[in-house]
């Protein structure tokens, strides 16, 4: 599982990689104080500061590593083992730079960016240990497109039936499968957000979340169902409009997955070019008022 | 609009298939979208992609933002229909056909029969990417955002500054570089203006900037000093004096390691200043303390009448000696035993009759390490008066004086010799040892007896019961009763340890001890019969309580506790004259 080796890359190098990293930050951060309080401008907080920055510059380099296919420098499962570790440092290791100092400046706004990149960076590691188990239980080893095939044929299918039913019926069902919403917008996405709608008899389209709104309404029609054949097509009906009720749910739930699962990267890279510049300006400034 | 769709398809048997569907509503909607009028799958296919309306009796075909469709084989966004136009999408071919009866549209629907079910998935947005999420303009936006304020605003405010041309005041100017906050001093003298100390971009604070404002800040070593040593150049103000920081109150580095950095290897590096190396406080590491004193140089007596009497015929001179503690001898000519004082068997307060206690004598002033001088009229005078005859009570000699209290004595007697309303006027008085008072009687006349009366009285007080009873006086035996006696001037040390600070407000609570305990814990006062004794107490007392270094009941002290790195004008070892 890609996870486990995520995490425990080589019996997880890059954690002691990192550990030894934090104690020598440490021990540099603990050695000052005597002369000034702890900040960025002694040595330490130089030298803090400089291995921050090459820190970040490499994280960065993580999206360039991942795009060259050719490169024999490590695997890029090696790569994002050591990302995660030494991020997880840098978050550290810029903190103990900043010796715990904040203010409405630059050099914070360089903080929180990177506070942002780092957080994101944690939500998507958690999003890659969590949600590719959960999305491939939710699919049954399907893939989303035999979902959506599955759909597409229940919809024809459910149509046909329904041409057989009562008119308020085949309007009702053909309503539904028109306005059955999947997807969508951000939020839609990322809280399955349900907007469907079906026509019932005459008038405007009704709420039809999860679709239970249009089994309810052919299921009410079966006590009445004068005909023997007619109550075969209703229930047909109902058991094609109940499996495509199931269908859409894990549809729905497989968008939401994903979608977290891609989320924080809005989040991660943009931050991370604004970190960059913002780093760099840090670093300028300070030196334009050394 | 009516619309009849005839959908074609391929049978299983190869035999053509169709279905009708009408449609009726004010546009025909063609997409992926469940929703749409004319659905038609395909990954290029958007899920809303194109129109068609019908306008008077022509059909209008217009694509949605940025789509195309083929139409007639060429690539169009918009197209007037007519019959027998074919569109073509994604491989799905509508031709628009003659209507029926009732129809204000046919089209002949071909569907790409290669087109795969799961194909579906793009008829809904399934995915971020296709949201008005992005990562790119994402990035740019916040790329933008951190340079207009992190970059262009404070380098447009720098530049601005350094034409000197006027900013709004709604302008936040460059404190967003601000890497922490000011002391409240330097904060208000600088402003908003960065470029108040950071004169030149990418050079650190030059000391010239700091001395613009602190003129009368001396440096550590003067130059010519600086020059007989093998250091450099002194340190920059920045490198203690630290900026920015938090506090904001922290403004100088006060650890040892800056002092000790030169001081340790004095030996080696100060060459021909000799300076006791410094690596610490403890008996090892710093040098026992050594008292600066003040030494009379002691003039041969005179008797020339020039010379006005009583300050010991020539100029006193005294200089500083620096003694060993153990070796240090207090020099200021007075007599004076504190045990005598402190006794409450012997001495009692004027006025309460209580014991004496320190501070009745020593008062502490304003700065808290230094004592008022003590003085003659400020002090002594509070008990001892300076009266000559008990038949006088109200006559006192003139203190400081010896010549006037020559001419005090000589008035005195002449007038009491001839004052024809006193009473007794030719009896004279005489003190004489083992008697406390004899008159005697003088018979000649008025003015020899008040002379005669005025030398003995002078004499008396020179040698035996005023004067001499705190100061030492030396008889010249000169005729002349203005030049006989010389007394030596006294002089107190202001400071006996000008190169150190001493907090005495601080120290008078110790533990438990206070007041006059906290005072007698270093100074031996009550064992001090003579004011030769210089009563301070060694380093070893300080180590008692303070080391160098935080410890279990010790008291950490630095080398600026004590010591001060800028010089200060030495008030230190002159003293007014008492």
């Amino acid at each position: 599982m890609i996870h486990r080796n995520l995490l425990l890359f080589r019996g997880a190098r890059y954690l002691w990689w990192s550990l030894v990293l934090l104690i020598g930050s440490g021990v540099l951060y603990a050695t000052q104080g005597n002369v000034q309080p702890p900040n960025g401008g002694t040595w330490q907080g130089y030298v803090l500061g400089s291995i921050g920055a090459l820190l970040i510059l490499w994280l960065t380099f993580l999206g360039v590593r991942k795009r060259s296919y050719k490169t024999t420098m490590g695997s890029v499962q090696g790569w994002t083992s050591a990302h995660v570790y030494l991020g997880t440092a840098l978050l550290i290791i810029a903190t103990l730079h900043a010796g715990f100092q904040v203010g409405w400046n630059l050099h914070t706004l360089a903080y929180a960016l990177m506070i942002v990149v780092i957080f994101s960076g944690f939500f998507g590691l958690y999003s890659y240990l969590n949600n590719p188990v959960l999305i491939s239980k939710n699919r049954e080893g399907g893939s989303r497109a035999e979902l959506f095939a599955e759909l597409f044929e229940l919809d024809k299918e459910s149509r046909s039936v329904s041409q057989k039913c009562a008119p308020e019926v085949g309007i009702a069902v053909a309503s539904s499968i028109e306005r059955t919403t999947l997807g969508g917008g951000v939020y839609a996405q990322l809280f399955s957000g349900d907007e469907s709608l079906y026509v019932r008899g005459t008038g405007a389209p009704v709420r039809n979340i999860d679709q239970q709104g249009v089994i309810d309404f052919v299921a009410e029609r079966l006590p009445r169902a004068q005909k023997g054949i007619e109550a075969a097509n209703l229930q047909h009906l109902i058991v094609l409009l109940c499996r495509r009720q199931a269908v859409l749910r894990r549809i729905r739930r497989d968008i939401r997955l994903r979608g977290w699962l891609k989320m924080w990267l809005y989040f991660h890279i943009p931050v991370t070019f604004a970190l960059l510049f913002a780093l760099t300006a840090h670093i300028v400034s300070t030196f334009v008022y050394w | 609009m009516e619309a009849l769709l005839r959908e074609l398809h391929q049978g299983p048997d190869g035999i053509a298939e169709y279905r009708d569907t009408e449609i009726s509503g004010a546009e025909l909607t063609i997409g992926s979208g469940t929703d749409q009028r004319i659905q038609l799958l395909g990954t290029a296919v958007a899920p809303e992609h194109a129109v068609i309306r019908k306008s008077g009796s022509k059909l209008d075909l217009s694509c949605r933002g940025g789509k195309r469709v083929r139409v007639n084989g060429e690539e169009r966004s918009s197209a007037h229909l007519e019959i027998g136009d074919v569109i073509e999408l994604a491989g799905h071919q509508l031709t628009i056909a003659e209507p029926p009866g009732g129809f204000d549209i046919a089209i002949e629907l071909r569907p790409n029969e290669n087109i795969d079910a799961s194909e579906f998935e793009s008829a809904f947005r399934t995915d971020l990417g296709q949201t008005w999420l992005s990562k790119r303009p994402a990035a740019w936006l916040l790329v933008a955002i951190v340079l207009i304020v992190g970059v262009v605003l404070p380098i447009t405010v720098i530049v601005m500054h350094r034409a000197e041309r006027e900013l709004p005041a709604w302008v936040p100017g460059d404190e967003f570089w601000n890497s922490g906050p000011l002391s409240p001093a330097h904060q208000q003298a600088a402003g908003v203006r960065c470029d108040t100390c950071h004169k030149e971009p990418f050079v650190r604070v030059q000391d010239d900037t700091c001395m613009s404002c602190h003129k009368t800040i001396h440096d550590h070593v003067s130059p010519e000093h600086l020059a007989l040593t093998q250091l450099g150049p002194t340190q920059r103000c920045a490198t203690c004096h630290r900026e920015h920081n938090e506090p904001a109150s922290f403004l100088v580095n006060s650890s040892d390691a800056m002092c000790v950095d030169c001081h340790a290897k004095s030996n080696e590096k100060f060459a021909q200043l000799h300076v006791e190396p410094v690596s610490g406080f403890s008996a090892k590491h710093h040098p026992e303390f050594k008292a600066w004193l003040l030494k009379p140089n002691v003039p041969p007596p005179q008797t020339s009448p020039a010379s006005g009497g009583g300050q010991g015929g020539g100029e006193f001179e005294w200089k500083t000696e620096i003694a060993a503690l153990d070796k240090a001898v207090e020099q200021s000519n007075v007599k004076f035993s504190h045990n005598q004082h402190l006794d409450p068997d012997r001495v009692l307060r004027r006025g309460d009759s209580q014991p004496l206690n320190c501070a009745d004598c020593h008062r502490l002033e304003p700065d808290g390490e230094h004592f008022e001088p003590i003085t003659m009229e400020n002090r002594c005078a509070e008990c001892h008066e300076l009266t000559f005859d008990p038949g006088a009570p109200d006559r006192q000699l003139p203190h400081g004086k010896p010549r006037e209290v020559v001419l005090t004595l000589q008035d005195y007697f002449t007038r009491k010799f001839s004052d024809p309303n006193a009473g007794r006027p030719t009896r004279e008085r005489r003190r004489l040892p083992g008697r406390e008072e004899e008159e005697q009687t003088c018979t000649g006349a008025p003015f020899d007896c008040a002379m005669r009366s005025a030398h003995a009285e002078i004499e008396n007080q020179f040698t035996r019961r005023g004067c001499v009873g705190c100061h030492m006086v030396v008889d010249t035996k000169s005729d002349s009763d203005f030049d006989r006696f010389q007394v030596y001037p006294i002089r107190f040390a202001r400071d006996y340890f000008p190169a150190g600070r001493f907090d005495h407000r601080s120290h008078q609570i110790q533990g438990k001890l206070t007041g006059d305990a906290a005072c007698l814990s270093c100074h031996k006062a009550k064992e001090s019969q003579d004011s030769k004794d210089l009563m301070l107490p060694a380093m070893g007392k300080c180590e008692e309580c303070h080391g160098d270094r935080p410890a279990v009941e010790r008291v950490a002290v630095q080398c600026v506790s004590c010591h001060s790195y800028h010089p200060q004008l030495t008030v230190a070892v002159e003293a007014p004259e008492s």
